[in-house]
């Protein structure tokens, strides 16, 4: 029998049924996938196994027993979220043993010698390079995520551990890491259950699979029986083709002047930057985290303050370090960070949308009729899923959220979008969503820069690809006459690579 | 018809205070047969005036996220220099109240203008500019109040205007204003998308700090205004002016429903709660408290109706989500 075992797991919440009818075995010393789009009831079963969220209907079993009868169980079941919810202004030993009581260190006073000397044997294990003593706000963002993972399996007695997209802010080398944590825990007799959007990943690291759909279980089995597009199958309920290119199907027009030229540019974490973009081409920027990627189109948009340098947009010099002036010239820039510089949580999506349209839709007074009309456009003509608009945006999964915030910028007729990250913790097919929304607008003319992790997806939509690293432009390749060889060395540091036209 | 009367009252965030309002009018007009007299009713729309006019700048500023604790004393302060303009200078009041409601406007703008251009917290900076501001007062009045206020400008204070006393009514106005700009235009939008992430608010291309300006700027009028109207009501100009005024009006935001982390509420809310706070201010003296408990009574009375509102929303919440 399965160590974790569900049978018939139901929830609802009121006026929707999240879960339904799902069947779960995760068995100790195997990665188990969980699978589905945004929105298929993945966080719902998660909380749910747990123990965060009761469940509405059916039995659940831990190590035999039933936790209803013996709360105590869920002890056993450690989750890391897909968020990070350290403690920044604390030390990394610190943080990695709370809560102390779990971890032996709940005496009546706090030692910091110790902790700190066994936390070195964690960090060894984990492959952080940060040091006990760091602060966590100090540390890189990958050592981050592995904290995370480290500080959830200080707890002695677990024996499940959950990861929920543990990759999804993480290079290919980082991922690495984090993937021999996951075979450390698999050989020591630990469950994994692990969620992630990135096929590749799931296909490399797992065992057995479930694959949720509108709240239920419509796929289970082995990894080793299945491939990509099965699972793809199973999670969309159709066929996607996901060798497509998004690349434009028309020729960049570089007889005319560029939307955008950058010369010279420095700021914090880049230097000496320059590029240019034509009308009719997705610009992609490749590199690593903390490469100087988002820094420097955050200084082209003005978020961020430049040392020196310029920049011309549709002809004009554009104020460097004023993002109103941006967005009135025609630039938007969709950021990563979509909590923190994209949404406004609280508010409901048609807040979130018509914020940006009240050119339209305002006078003095806003008109309530035209800005439902024109919120009410954007939400069809985007596909947003959303029971109304006055829903708080929060509410929205990851991948609708995005898609309002596309719709939002889209409202305001630019002449340069600027996306970073654009389809981070977003399931595939939204993914191809956004990949075509990005294609249609070069095609009609918008410049398109878009800067991202996965190599698989700069190739797929870029016409160019820039290169950084550690702040600087390292090479600019024609996708197409590029292979990724080339591309990974250039990320790297590589040097001497230019094969642009 | 009930029904929907129950579910618009349910979803609707003002519900909760404006029942807790109504219920403590209730309550009180059967406890004392003299709260319902036309006297003290104006007595309690008199003491709202006041402090609701300072609610509802201190309102607005909380909704875009910052705290200016010294839009007291810059009430004291405008205030006193309008009197001391009248009396000392003998400016005509024509002269006299718009130079002091520039002054509070100022004060206000150097505030904002102080937090944007240095990233300051305002909680911090207004601690200090309270103290210097409190400081000036002192210094040109070395305490003592400007007596001699001009007769004509006393009906400001002390008049009535369509059956309710004056300050009532420019209250009410400035919460129309400023209620409609909350709720109704591009720049209130703008308030709330600041106070709920700055960030993306300026990622939006909206101009933060010159509305974050423009807020501060408002409540330091708004101020001025209830200072310049306590020394019509008062008829000399005191250099106590606005003392309470600084705990209250948070208090009386935080009942109705305006978040301390910015970004929820509206100014309505803010002036409700006010309005509880002045009521059960009000019934406390009707029933002879000691003076020396008012303040435990109150502020206990205060506790309990945000914990009151703080239990509904949660069984609200577990209702909806």
């Amino acid at each position: 029998m399965a160590y974790l075992q569900a049978r018939n797991l139901g929830r609802d919440f009121p006026g929707v049924t999240a879960l339904d009818k799902v069947d779960i075995d995760i068995e100790l010393g195997r990665v188990h996938i969980l699978a589905g789009e945004n929105g298929a009831g993945k966080s719902t079963l998660v909380k749910l196994l747990t123990g965060a969220y009761a469940p509405s209907r059916g039995s659940l079993t831990i190590d035999g027993r039933d936790p209803t009868a013996d709360p105590d169980l869920f002890r056993t079941i450690a989750y890391v979220p897909q968020e990070l919810s350290l403690f920044p202004h604390m030390s990394v030993a610190e943080n990695l043993f709370l809560p102390y009581n779990r971890t032996g260190h709940g005496g009546a006073l706090f030692h910091r010698r110790a902790i700190e000397a066994e936390a070195q044997d964690y960090l060894h294990r984990f492959g952080i390079r940060a040091k006990p003593t760091d602060l966590v706000r100090n540390i890189s963002v990958p050592d981050q995520q592995l904290l995370q993972i480290a500080r959830a399996s200080t707890n002695k007695e677990m024996k499940v551990l959950f990861l929920d997209e543990p990759t999804s802010s993480l290079t290919p080398t980082e991922v690495e890491r984090v993937f021999k944590v996951i075979n450390g825990f698999r050989d020591a007799n630990h469950a994994i259950v692990f969620i992630s959007h990135k096929m590749d990943e799931v296909l490399e690291i797992g065992d057995d699979y479930t694959v949720l759909r509108n709240g239920e279980k419509v796929a289970a089995g082995r990894i080793a029986d299945t491939d990509v597009s099965g699972l793809i199958q199973a999670m969309s309920g159709e066929m996607l083709r996901l060798d497509a290119t998004f690349r434009p199907d028309i020729e960049a027009d570089r007889s005319s002047d560029p939307i955008l030229r950058v010369e010279g540019l420095t700021g914090r974490q880049f230097k000496d930057a320059s590029f240019s973009l034509w009308r009719g081409e997705i610009l992609g920027f490749a590199g690593l985290v903390g490469s100087g990627r988002s820094e420097l189109m955050q200084t082209v948009f003005g978020f961020l303050k430049a040392k020196s340098g310029s920049v011309r947009f549709c002809g004009e010099t554009l104020r460097l370090g004023d993002p109103a002036a941006s967005v009135k010239a025609g630039m938007i820039y969709l950021s990563e960070e979509r909590k923190h510089h994209g949404i406004f949580a609280k508010m409901s999506v048609r807040d979130n949308i018509g914020m940006a349209i009240h050119d339209q839709t305002a006078g003095f007074a806003i008109s309530a009729r035209k800005e439902k009309a024109a919120v009410s456009d954007i939400i069809a003509a985007y596909g947003i899923k959303t029971s109304s608009m006055s829903k708080e945006i929060a509410y929205l999964s990851g991948g609708n959220q995005q898609k309002a915030i596309i719709g939002r910028a889209m409202a305001r007729r630019p002449k340069l979008i600027i996306f970073d990250e654009p389809t981070k913790g977003i399931d595939v097919r939204t993914k191809a969503e956004i990949y075509r929304i990005m294609k249609t607008l070069a095609e009609e003319g918008i410049g398109i820069i878009l800067i991202s992790s996965e190599m698989t997806e700069l190739r797929k939509c870029s016409t160019r690809i820039i290169a950084m690293h550690s702040g600087s432009i390292n090479g600019e390749f024609v996708t197409e006459a590029t292979d990724n060889e080339t591309l990974v060395g250039a990320i790297f540091g590589a040097k001497g690579q230019k094969n642009a036209a | 018809m009930l029904r929907r009367l129950f579910s618009t009252l349910a979803t609707n965030p003002l519900a909760g205070v404006f029942i807790i309002l109504v219920a403590i009018f209730g309550i009180s007009s059967l406890l004392s047969p003299y709260f319902l007299s036309g006297y003290n009713l104006s007595v309690v729309a008199r003491a709202l005036a006041f402090v609701g006019l300072v609610t509802i700048g201190q309102a607005s500023l909380m909704i875009i996220g910052e705290l200016d604790l010294s839009l007291g004393v810059i009430g004291g302060l405008c205030g006193v220099v309008a009197g001391m303009l009248m009396v000392t200078y003998g400016l005509p009041p024509i002269v006299a109240l718009p130079a002091a409601l520039a002054l509070g406007s100022a004060l206000g703008f150097f505030n904002g203008f102080l937090v944007s251009a240095l990233g300051l917290h305002s909680l911090v900076l207004t601690i200090g500019t309270a103290g210097v501001i409190g400081g000036a007062n002192l210094v040109l009045t070395r305490g003592i109040a400007i007596t001699g206020i001009p007769k004509e400008i006393q009906f400001l204070g002390r008049g009535d205007i369509f059956g309710m006393p004056v300050p009532f009514a420019v209250m009410l106005v400035a919460l129309l204003v400023v209620g409609f700009l909350a709720a109704k235009t591009p720049f209130g939008r703008y308030m709330y998308a600041i106070g709920n992430n700055s960030a993306a608010a300026k990622m939006l291309g909206i101009k933060v700090n010159r509305i974050r300006v423009l807020v501060f700027t408002m409540a330091g009028f708004l101020s001025a205004l209830a200072g310049i109207l306590m020394v019509a009501r008062l008829g000399t100009a005191q250099p106590s002016i606005g003392e309470t005024w600084v705990l209250a009006p948070i208090a009386a935001a935080v009942i109705g429903g305006v978040a301390t982390t910015g970004g929820i509420g509206t100014p309505l809310g803010a002036i409700f709660g006010a309005g509880i706070i002045g009521i059960l201010e009000n019934i406390i003296v009707l029933f002879g408290v000691s003076p020396y408990w008012q303040g435990i009574v109150s502020g206990a009375i205060v506790v309990l109706a945000i914990s009151f509102d703080a239990i509904s929303r949660r069984y609200l919440r577990r209702e909806t989500v």
